[in-house]
């Protein structure tokens, strides 16, 4: 068959390259596939949090749990806690923790909860993962099956530690070839797809599918593609940050949760890893100067490590756009990671765009160029449609706020609220979320979600029928049994350094 | 070498206790002394002998798991294949202890120098951050407490079968499937014989007492030795 999809070429080795060429390796074998990066960019590595769902990946791919903990400096994430966000009072915190009660039980543990007089945190009521987290402790003890824990989670990772992991796989494992050249053009063919690329100092490349990993240039998809631009920025405000990442005492409590903590103009991120914190400072330049946002950063970091020498420190500026392509895939060419979109790291979904991406694609592979227009046309609905629901539910951390800073005021003006969350907030205060809102199969935060940060933010519960009070104990008392049986991360992440540790 | 101290969230507020079955946590042993309340759950898993104290002449029970010194056939790498252990294994590392003082309510201990004490973050907590025992502390004080009111009211029960007549020496020997002989020796067990023969006050006075099912218990047991001859030829096999 002359339009058989046999030949995968993947532009760019960061996080998305490296985990596409590992994913697609692991699921689609027989299929020839080839990375080309250029030699000279460094990966831009702020994506260091990730959803429960890279378990899977990572044991769809074939590395080892403890392999991976251990050569990404990685960390457990149990969730995100959010201080700060309500009214920036000393006791203003919520967690929006992996685990959720199953969607029947939670409408009535909601309610309960409410009957009680909103008694202690709506997450603490209703997971025990609230209680797990606050004592920094592993959701998994060490005996457990790779993958496997007592509690949902995802991690926290040195982003350049990771895609150098990946590649090492892919590479030595999974077969991938790895062509260390900057692509210099594109040769289309006849129909406008991408025939071959041309490469610096070597022959053209030419593929079936490409896939377009090179993050903000977005080489292939904008450049020659030309793919449009959906702007979010009236929705979602930040366009800067400041990375900067603080030393660690040796022996210290490692955090269980990505802690964002809000400002005057925007909210910080404090990621924990075993040797060091990734702490960042997002904030919207039209709201704040850099210089007022360095000042923030650096008094979080005084005030939260105390200690830690952050004056010899440089933040990392990086300036972002906040929106995606109208279009993911065109023709024979797929955008993946920031190349197709970014919006604020609030709820990390960078990398797991990247693995939705892929599963979408592994799951419904093209076996030839003809059908490849269908199978394009359903993954732009179904990303365009995942998109909205991100922006969305990332602007529902900010509406509830009472917090009366410019910024903030500015944040829940009704003209920069989308009209579907306007919506759902209206019929949120008569019924509670639902899959009613959130109706397809793969919804990425579905209504548990927005109930962890709806009632964390202090939208009250709405009266229904059927309330569950007695369950709420059974929560208190597995909670109690949870934080006594597992141990902290730091004792089951220092205790990782095997001896059967693999050469690099 | 034991080490036994009063449990307490001051110097064992920080504690964890490995509660997963291993040779390495003092599981590997051939029997462990079971107490008369007990021996329904047991029978149903072991076989129950009695042993005569080779000082005092003293009567006790034990649940058999194996053979020969060491040898637990229920013991397969991290897992205990039984739904019930022995009380009195189940509460280790932990023990009952008493003040001097008369009447005096008894006290949870701890040896530290058991095994099964954590020295590597992992394992159950005694006691959370405010020192309030956990879940795991309470079951065990439930069963240590268990524990101490079915010793002590299993006297009663090992005097009746004394006052009856009913212990005789039991000694068993079994071919394995390749051949070699096991033998067990220097039990007793119930005298049926002596049983079979009691009038009917006897019986009546034994059952009133609570003894003569826990009597048919043990004697049920004794099925359980085909089982464990069978764990036995099949751990022999498999080498």
């Amino acid at each position: 068959m002359s339009n058989a999809v046999q030949h995968i070429v993947i532009v760019g080795g960061g996080t998305a390259g490296w985990l596409s060429a590992c994913l697609l390796a692991a699921r689609l074998p027989g299929k020839r596939i080839t990375l080309v990066e250029a030699p000279d960019i460094p990966t831009i590595g702020v994506g260091e949090g990730t959803w429960p769902t890279m378990r899977e990946t990572l044991s769809a791919i074939g590395i080892p749990e403890a392999e991976f903990l251990e050569h990404c400096d990685a960390a457990f994430k149990q969730g995100s806690r959010f201080d700060g966000w309500r009214d920036g009072s000393a006791v203003d915190s919520y967690l929006h923790p992996f685990t959720a009660p199953p969607a029947a039980e939670m409408q009535a543990l909601a309610a309960a909860w409410q009957e009680s007089g909103q008694k202690g945190p709506f997450a603490a009521a209703v997971s025990p993962q609230h209680s797990v987290c606050a004592a920094n402790l592993a959701p998994r003890q060490r005996t457990m099956p790779d993958y496997a824990g007592a509690l949902n989670y995802g991690y926290h990772l040195d982003a350049a530690k990771f895609a150098a992991l990946l590649m090492r796989h892919a590479t030595m494992r999974l077969g991938v070839t790895h062509i260390a050249a900057k692509v210099t053009g594109i040769e289309a063919a006849a129909n406008g797809d991408i025939a071959a690329l041309m490469l610096h100092g070597r022959e053209p490349l030419d593929g079936d599918l490409f896939l377009d990993c090179s993050g903000q240039a977005a080489l292939l998809i904008k450049g020659h593609c030309r793919a449009g631009w959906v702007d979010r920025s009236d929705i979602s405000f930040n366009d800067r940050a400041l990375a900067m990442q603080v030393p660690v005492q040796p022996g210290s409590p490692i955090a269980a949760q990505t802690i964002g903590t809000a400002h005057e103009a925007g909210w910080l991120w404090d990621i924990g890893l075993p040797t060091r914190r990734g702490i960042g400072c997002v904030y919207a330049s039209r709201f704040l100067s850099d210089e007022r946002a360095e000042e923030i950063l650096r008094g979080y970091i005084a005030a939260k490590m105390p200690g830690a020498d952050a004056a010899s420190l440089t933040p990392r500026k990086l300036a972002f756009a906040t929106g995606h392509r109208d279009r993911f895939w065109i023709g024979n060419c797929l955008a993946i990671g920031l190349s197709a979109g970014f919006i604020e790291p609030l709820e990390a979904s960078a990398i797991v765009l990247i693995e939705l991406s892929l599963k979408a694609l592994a799951d419904n592979f093209p076996q030839s160029r003809a059908s490849m227009d269908i199978h394009a046309a359903r993954f732009n609905d179904l990303f365009r449609y995942r998109w909205d629901r991100i922006v969305e539910f990332l602007k529902l951390h900010y509406v509830p706020s009472q917090r009366t800073e410019p910024y903030w005021l500015a944040q829940r003006a009704p003209e920069t609220i989308p009209p579907r969350l306007a919506e759902c907030l209206a019929l949120w205060r008569e019924q509670p979320p639902s899959v009613w809102d959130f109706p397809r199969v793969d919804e990425m935060f579905p209504a548990a979600s927005q109930q962890y940060v709806l009632h964390g933010m202090g939208v009250p519960v709405p009266p229904s029928g059927a309330a569950a009070p007695a369950r709420l104990a059974e929560i208190a008392a597995k909670a109690r049994a949870l934080t006594a049986a597992l141990p902290t991360a730091r004792d089951y992440l220092d205790r990782l350094s095997a001896p059967a540790r693999i050469s690099a | 070498m034991s080490q036994h101290s009063i449990l307490n969230p001051a110097d064992h507020g920080a504690l964890r206790i490995h509660t997963e079955a291993g040779a390495e946590y003092g599981d590997a042993v051939m029997a462990c002394i079971t107490m008369p309340a007990e021996f329904r759950e047991v029978q149903a898993h072991y076989p129950i002998v009695l042993r005569r104290d080779a000082e005092t002449g003293k009567l006790a029970a034990l649940a058999l798991f194996g053979f020969e010194a060491g040898e637990n056939l229920f013991l397969n790498a991290d897992k205990w294949d039984a739904r019930y252990r022995p009380m009195a294994h189940a509460v280790q590392p932990f023990l009952i202890g008493r003040s001097a003082e008369e009447g005096a309510p008894p006290q949870v201990h701890i040896d530290m120098a058991h095994a099964r004490i954590s020295a590597n973050g992992e394992g159950m907590r005694l006691f959370d951050d405010a020192g309030v025992p956990t879940p795991y502390l309470e079951t065990i004080a439930n069963m240590l407490g268990d524990l101490d009111y079915a010793w002590h009211e299993s006297a009663a029960f090992f005097d009746a079968l004394e006052a009856y007549g009913l212990v005789e020496p039991f000694s068993l020997e079994v071919t394995l499937d390749n051949g070699a002989v096991q033998s067990l020796v220097g039990f007793q067990t119930i005298h049926e014989d002596r049983l079979a023969s009691l009038d009917g006050e006897a019986l009546a006075a034994l059952m009133e007492q609570g003894h003569l099912a826990r009597i048919y218990m043990v004697l049920a047991s004794l099925a359980q030795f085909g089982n464990l001859v069978a764990r036995k030829n099949r751990k022999v096999l498999l080498g």
